[in-house]
């Protein structure tokens, strides 16, 4: 579904990520960690082009996405992307946010994308919030929102930019489990967290970054019980004793 | 002096009230047009000013700065004098709607661009992921959320604008200020008279000070919310 082949990108003289190779399938999660600064945020934000790259093949569905003559719009359009500050639309309510591009990406009728996005509301556990504004809501609420205004499209696959570093530990869980409802749907997920427990529970397979590089990819259970490398292993050692 | 005077200069001032009513329908005329063409003109340059294109971008830059940093009476004396030397003959009607509207475009101008510009960068990153194409993206995310930063200091300057024009009497055009002047020929009682002519440009400027305020209120609310 995703294949990434020897990609590297530069931001200037900064070598961001280093001779990627990494292939996603149907349905799989993949959580993506690693400490701050290595190239998790990066290496999706190249899969819908938010980046762009300067070597290399990133073939999403079959299309290569850095190509020239790549129809960007329809691209964007199957992969949802979920972003750490969510992003919401503040002048609209809930159900215009999550509305917007169906009507003006697919080209609903205002009617069919408003049941829609009702439907989809419902399902992240929203149905009574649809009329509040971004700002009338909890964290947890506006990003399981933003969750809502990707579904809404019919993506094939959802990208999550570290969806719960901004919100208050009690908000986390609510956006953890509309996560782990689309991944037993069979939904092909890319996460960035620390959610270590999440990674361990639902993902398929723990991509390890460091330094712009993928420096381990391994069951999630061999991941963090038997890490292979000394910089995951650090890397764990940091982020579970708290 | 005494009070006869002025009781009879205040007579004397009714009856110039007619001609006065021309000057202001004059300043409403000259500010009218120059504000319709300043926002319109203004909004245009102030989209390109926010947008991507540096060549552009720095020409109107250079002449926004330009104009922003020389005295009105000054360009539209280059309007009105200096023109007609390269072949270019206006009436004063439209040299000063010309030189006014011009001044308000590049106020606006910075104005428009500074709303779009402070609207956050993931607004326009959560259009583009959804696929929105950017005029999608001015036009539903971008556009209405710059809007309610743009709307109080535009109608600022739409007051100040106004005030303005007042120096376009410098080129015979006979608006409230000119009828001042040539009413302090015949009743040589300045505070009088011009008080009058601050009063009539009071009574048109205060309304949009007021709505600038509420405005500005409502955007307060409106950045909480942000």
């Amino acid at each position: 579904m995703i294949t990434f082949s020897n990609v590297n990108k530069w931001f200037g003289k900064l070598h961001v990520l280093r001779d990627i190779n990494l292939d996603v399938k149907a349905g799989e999660v993949v959580v993506v960690c690693g400490p701050s600064g290595s190239g998790k945020s990066t290496l999706i934000r190249c899969i819908n082009r938010l980046e762009g790259i300067q070597q290399g093949d990133l073939v999403v569905d079959g299309v290569k996405v850095h190509d020239r003559k790549v129809n960007l719009t329809e691209v964007r359009a199957e992969i949802g992307f979920v972003f750490q500050q969510f992003n919401l639309y503040p002048h609209m309510t809930a159900l215009g946010n999550v509305t917007l591009a169906p009507i003006r990406v697919r080209k609903l009728k205002r009617d069919e994308a408003e049941k829609l996005g009702r439907e989809i509301l419902e399902r992240v556990g929203l149905g009574d919030r649809a009329d509040s504004y971004p700002e009338q809501l909890s964290g947890g609420q506006q990003q399981r929102v933003a969750i809502a205004r990707c579904l809404c499209m019919r993506p094939k696959i959802m990208l999550f930019d570290e969806p719960t570093s901004a919100l208050d530990p009690e908000m986390i869980n609510e956006v953890l489990d509309v996560m782990r409802n689309l991944a037993t749907e069979g939904m092909t997920m890319i996460v960035v967290t620390h959610e270590m427990g999440f990674a361990r529970e639902v993902a398929q397979r723990v991509v390890f970054m460091d330094d712009g590089q993928i420096i381990e990819v391994a069951l999630p259970d061999e991941f963090f019980t038997n890490p292979k490398s000394d910089r995951s292993k650090l890397f764990l050692s940091k982020i579970l004793s708290h | 002096m005494g009070t006869r005077m002025w009781g009879f200069y205040l007579k004397e001032l009714i009856h110039t009230v007619p001609f006065f009513l021309k000057g202001l329908w004059m300043t409403a005329a000259v500010s009218g047009f120059s504000l319709i063409a300043g926002t319109a003109v203004g909004f245009a340059w102030g989209i390109i000013r926010a947008g991507k294109n540096k060549i552009l971008r720095s020409i109107l830059g250079a002449w926004v700065d330009l104009i922003r940093g020389t005295p009105f009476l000054v360009q539209i004396f280059i309007v009105f004098f200096i023109l007609p030397e390269v072949g270019i003959q206006l009436d004063a009607f439209s040299a000063a709607v010309i030189a006014l509207g011009n001044s308000a475009a590049c106020f606006i101008c910075e104005i428009v661009a500074g709303g779009i510009l402070a609207v956050p960068f993931g607004q326009r990153e959560a259009a583009t992921a959804s696929g929105l194409t950017s005029y999608q993206q001015f036009r539903y995310i971008i556009l209405p959320q710059a809007l309610r930063i743009i709307l109080p200091p535009l109608v600022g300057q739409y007051v100040l604008t106004i005030k303005d024009s007042s120096v376009v009497s410098a080129i015979g055009v006979v608006d409230v200020t000119r009828v001042g002047w040539f009413t302090v020929q015949r009743i040589p009682e300045g505070i009088l008279v011009f008080g009058l002519v601050g009063i009539l440009y009071f009574v048109i400027c205060y309304p949009l000070i007021r709505l600038s305020n509420t405005l500005e209120n409502r955007m307060a609310v409106v950045t909480t919310r942000l």
